[in-house]
């Protein structure tokens, strides 16, 4: 644990966009009986951060980001956004769900639009700058195309361009990429890095693979498998930017860390694993 | 595409334009064999004229109601019930519909008596209405309305209990509001169950009005078959159902349309299947 946090030292951030305080979440489970998927857990997330959450299959990455979105209440602690108490559905954040969430009855373009025309912009505006996104995450010409006519990949970019058309001040993605091939994702974690690089946004990126992780963030929390998962340990990644994220991957720095975060991350995953099996 | 497929699964014979062809010839022979029949061969096997009546006797008839316009007035009728019932019963899904699906204390004091209502045989009400709305166009409507109603209701019920948590929550989370919800993302959802139960829900609303008619009416095709029933004129009954199949296959289409339009979206294989 004291070597976990040995690289956390530096100051996180003034006021912290996230921030977790003995956050405890229990559910009931159907047909009696609870299930604590979180006890105790706290952690902050700067402005301005980019940062990698990694857990066992589980553990309860996803809730952490629903805690972090206002779609849960914690039963126990605070959720913080910038400093104030989060009631009800976090306004200043944008959700990126692990699982498919485009209206399949809008076309690309309308479903970039969403957030513009909930925010009562007139339409030929949202329709301007929906374009001009649509462009930015490499979908020039795909406009007027439904979302069962778009691959995978392409729909995570709508996906992306709806998040990011409504400029949040933080950015919450549950494997985002998970479901894409290998190619398709480095790509994809490329392009996601440049556009941060623009503006900068607060980003919590869950994601079950460590090398992403790394590659992206500028710090990894690792989480404990569940039940009661908590922090278990957090590592600045001291890699400089603009990275590549196929190339950052062969440096021994990377590698060095690498070996560091997953030497505590296999105990954990061996445990969800065990777990399953009973 | 698809005629290619069946190619390949079933052989030469089952073409798109041979199948046409196949079905065509189907229908001729079974034209030309009434027709015969209906013609007494003394000795042979015969069909009553009295009672079947004969395909050029029919034919004949069905051009006299056209060149006479005496059908037109019949025709618009049924279609004007018709068109009434599906939208009222329709419009009335919908909303209970939605208030059901959005509301689960609602949908479980309610849930028994939609139950029992959907399960009684509607066709008992049918004098009832009669005796209530008159013999007119709105007992046919009440009627048709009521067989409509509970399709649409139970589709979109489940349309708006369906949608996926998470695109409501995305929707949410974009700053969408109740209204908003109901309009980009429930509405379209139930829509897509509706339209799948589209050709049901229009059949029913003419099986409304035809059957509507036929227990008691002064106009629309369900009354010229009746009528020419009460007389026992097997020709104007076999003429009524000819009609009557043309007006249904004339619908058809254009509920064809209608859901090729409304459900460009979807993905080939659901809309084949809605169909
Ligand atoms: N609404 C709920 N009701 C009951 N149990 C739930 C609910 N949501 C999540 N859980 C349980 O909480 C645990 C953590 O779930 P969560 O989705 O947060 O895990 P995760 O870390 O995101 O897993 P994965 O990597 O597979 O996405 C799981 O055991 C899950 O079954
Ligand atoms: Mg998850």
């Amino acid at each position: 644990m004291a070597d976990g946090r040995a690289g956390t030292t530096e100051p996180v951030a003034v006021a912290a966009a996230v921030g977790f305080h003995g956050v405890g979440k229990t559910f009931s489970v159907p047909g009696g009986g609870t299930y604590t998927v979180l006890h105790n857990l706290s952690l902050t997330v700067g402005a301005g951060e980019f940062v990698s959450i990694v857990g066992p299959t589980g553990g309860g990455k996803s809730t952490l980001l629903n805690l972090a979105a206002g779609l849960l209440v914690p039963d126990a602690g605070d959720v913080l956004v910038f400093g104030e108490p989060l009631r009800g559905l976090n306004r200043r954040a944008s959700y990126l769900f692990q699982s498919d969430v485009l209206l399949p009855w809008k076309t690309a373009e309308h479903n970039v639009m969403l957030g513009l025309q909930f925010r009562r912009l007139p339409p030929a505006e949202a329709r301007v700058r929906a374009r001009d996104w649509l462009a930015r995450v490499g979908l020039a010409g795909f406009e007027n195309r439904y979302p069962h006519h778009l691959s995978g990949g392409m729909r995570r970019r709508v996906a992306l361009a709806q998040a990011l058309i409504i400029d949040p001040e933080i950015l919450l993605m549950d494997e985002p990429f998970s479901a894409l091939d290998v190619q398709t994702r480095q790509i994809m974690e490329n392009d996601l890095l440049e556009l941060w690089q623009e503006d900068r946004k607060t980003v919590v990126f869950v994601t079950h693979d460590l090398e992403e992780a790394i590659a992206l963030a500028d710090r990894v929390v690792v989480l404990s498998a569940g039940p009661a998962s908590r922090v278990l340990g957090e590592y600045t990644v001291g890699l400089a930017r603009p990275r590549d994220v196929a190339e950052i991957r062969l440096t021994t720095g990377f590698l060095d860390i690498y070996r560091r975060i997953w030497e505590q991350l296999r105990g954990e995953v061996a445990k969800a694993y065990a777990q399953r099996q009973r | 595409m698809r005629s290619g497929r069946d190619n390949a699964e079933h052989g030469w014979w089952a073409g798109r334009e041979v199948l046409l062809a196949v079905q065509a010839l189907v229908l001729v022979v079974g034209l030309v064999l009434w027709e015969v029949l209906s013609r007494r061969h003394p000795g042979g096997p015969s069909l009553d004229p009295f009672f079947f009546s004969r395909p050029s006797l029919i034919w004949g008839r069905v051009q006299q109601w056209f060149t006479s316009g005496f059908i037109y007035r019949h025709i618009t009728i049924t279609a004007e019930e018709m068109i009434l019932a599906f939208l009222i019963g329709a419009a009335l899904g919908i909303a209970l519909g939605f208030v059901f699906g959005r509301s689960p204390l609602v949908s479980r004091i309610f849930d028994p008596y939609i139950k029992v209502a959907n399960a009684l045989p509607r066709i008992v009400l049918a004098p009832i209405f009669a005796l209530w709305f008159g013999l007119g166009v709105l007992s046919k409507v009440v009627f048709g309305v009521t067989l409509v109603f509970f399709i649409v209701f139970f589709n979109t019920y489940q349309g708006v209990r369906e949608v996926d948590r998470n695109i409501v929550n995305n929707a949410r989370m974009l700053g969408a509001t109740e209204a908003d919800l109901v309009r980009h993302v429930l509405l379209p959802s139930a829509l897509s169950w509706i339209l799948s139960s589209l050709r049901t829900s229009v059949g029913f609303a003419l099986v409304g009005a035809v059957v509507g008619e036929y227990l008691g009416a002064a106009r629309g095709l369900g009354y010229v078959i009746q009528q020419a029933e009460g007389v026992l004129d097997a020709t104007g009954v076999f003429a009524g159902i000819v009609v009557l199949s043309a007006f249904v296959l004339v619908v058809d289409l254009v509920v064809t349309v209608v859901e090729r339009r409304l459900l460009v979206w979807k993905p080939p294989a659901a809309t084949e299947e809605a169909r």
